[in-house]
């Protein structure tokens, strides 16, 4: 089991629920203060296969309409309701309580090509983030 | 280009945003959060983006009067008029808030994405014999907007909480060429203040370091644009274009008809008889959905569309999504009855029924 997050370079974050194939995917603070106030979300359909990089949620907020990229491809398992009615959690715990959704993975090797938190702090800094 | 506060912002960790060029906060919190205090308590917005016009010499007023809608002739000094400058063929060049600061002087308030052109085009309108000056640059300009904004515009102890609606003060010592006016775009009570920036530093810096005792919260473009939405104020380059006419957008109350004729007011004329001209329309989502600007209005019984949104949000006072819309006049007749349209976002249909303006009581209307 990792707890390990690792990122998009579109803002994403992914994390294994204690096993490799089952992940976590919600919006980075960087991403939630970018896109200020979340209305609402509009979630996947459980059962939805998304391949890696495509376009899996939309952020509404009160600035514009967000596309979330599925930071790997796999099967939608779980979405998180709370947000449903609750959607500022995406702001106020967007590592927490105001996750998206949870993916079965296609393939765990996907994994690697994604950007560790160090790498993600050096697109940060860089300004090269792109996406949102 | 860089505005003089800034350097302000940055340090309050704004998010920033870029607005026809001028790097501006986009909001401090949370914008549902500042649209809020502003209808609660208050909100400060930096503005310095608006550009500030001088027009002085004989005769200037009357210059002036012939190219706006309203009348210049009917407003004593020391009270501000809103008024929009027609373009030749009736369509819009910009609109504008205007005082008199002497028989021979005129303050002119312009969009900020439009103060190159407004200045060319009042330029070439006016006789040789009038200065036209641009003070916008270096210039900070500040809008205090909300309920409590009487109590805090006493902070600065320069009376200005004694000043009547729309009542504008120039200040004749020190405080050369400042604009202080009772007005706002937001439909709340409130002052703005335009002038050099040493001079609005000093009420920049009182207003936000004694203010929040008194409620007053900073507040970005994001609050900004929601509020003038919630009341259904128009913004140049989405309601008003160099097609739209102000009669299109709604705006009589802005078109005096009786006055001195003015420059487009034929064509102005000949456009509001056209049939087919489309008009601006307030409605409201029936489902969850946020309409925003070029999303198409969908006559839901033969799919056609039948108009598009110009400006679009979400408002937890609305109730939910919102805007405003020009409509072609054959549906624009059936929506208003109450027949649902269709805004089409992201692809997809949602139902919208017609709104009265504004979309909320403002302090204002309240009154």
């Amino acid at each position: 089991m990792s707890s390990e997050r690792r990122y998009t370079p579109t803002h994403e974050w992914i994390q294994s629920l204690g096993n490799p194939s089952l992940m976590r995917i919600g919006i980075t603070d960087f991403a939630q203060k970018e896109i200020t106030d979340v209305v609402f979300v509009e979630l996947p359909k459980i059962g939805k296969k998304v391949p890696q990089g495509a376009e899996a949620a939309i952020i509404e907020s009160v600035k514009a309409a967000f596309s979330i990229y599925a930071p790997m491809g796999g099967e939608v398992v779980a979405v998180n309701s709370a947000i449903e009615s609750n959607p500022a959690l995406v702001n106020s715990d967007p590592y927490g309580a105001g996750w998206i959704f949870e993916l079965r993975v296609d393939d765990p090797a996907q994994w690697n090509s994604l950007l560790d938190e160090k790498g993600y702090q050096a697109l940060l800094v860089s300004g090269t983030g792109g996406g949102h | 280009m860089a505005l003089p506060l800034v350097p302000y912002h940055i340090k309050r960790q704004a998010r920033m945003t870029d607005f026809h060029g001028y790097l501006l906060p986009l909001s401090f919190s949370s914008i549902l959060e500042e649209a809020k205090a502003v209808r609660e308590a208050a909100g400060l917005f930096d503005i310095s983006h608006m550009g500030h016009f001088l027009v002085k010499g004989p005769g200037a007023r009357q210059a002036i009067n012939r190219l706006i809608t309203s009348d210049l002739e009917a407003v004593p000094l020391g009270k501000s008029l809103y008024g929009l400058l027609p373009n030749d063929s009736g369509g819009t060049v910009d609109d504008l808030i205007l005082a008199s600061s002497g028989e021979e002087e005129l303050h002119i308030i312009v969009n900020a994405g439009n103060r190159e052109e407004d200045f060319a085009w009042i330029r070439s309108h006016l006789p040789p014999s009038l200065a036209l000056l641009d003070l916008s640059i270096d210039q900070i300009a500040l809008a205090l907007q909300g309920p409590a904004s009487q109590r805090i515009v006493s902070l600065l102890s320069r009376g200005f909480e004694t000043m009547g609606r729309r009542e504008v003060r120039f200040s004749t010592d020190s405080w050369e060429r400042i604009w202080v006016s009772r007005t706002g775009y937001t439909g709340e009570d409130g002052w703005e203040f335009f002038g050099p920036a040493e001079a609005i530093l000093p009420i920049y810096r009182t207003l936000s370091e004694k203010g929040p005792d008194l409620g007053l919260v900073q507040a970005g473009l994001g609050a900004r644009d929601l509020l003038r939405l919630e009341m259904a104020y128009p913004l140049y380059g989405q309601e008003l274009t160099p097609e739209k006419t102000a009669f299109d957008a709604g705006l009589d109350f802005a078109v005096n008809l009786r006055k001195a004729s003015f420059l487009g007011k034929e064509q102005m004329l000949e456009k509001r008889e056209d049939p087919e001209r489309e008009r601006l329309t307030g409605f409201v989502l029936t489902e969850r959905g946020i309409p925003r600007t070029h999303c198409p209005v969908i006559d839901p019984s033969t799919g056609r569309q039948v108009g598009e949104v110009t400006s679009g949000g979400h408002s937890p006072r609305v109730g939910g999504g919102f805007g405003l819309a020009y409509i072609d006049p054959s549906f624009f007749n059936e929506f208003m009855k109450g027949k649902e349209a269709g805004i089409e976002i992201h692809g997809k249909i949602h139902r919208a029924r017609f709104s009265s303006r504004p979309f909320v009581p403002g302090g204002l209307t309240k009154k």
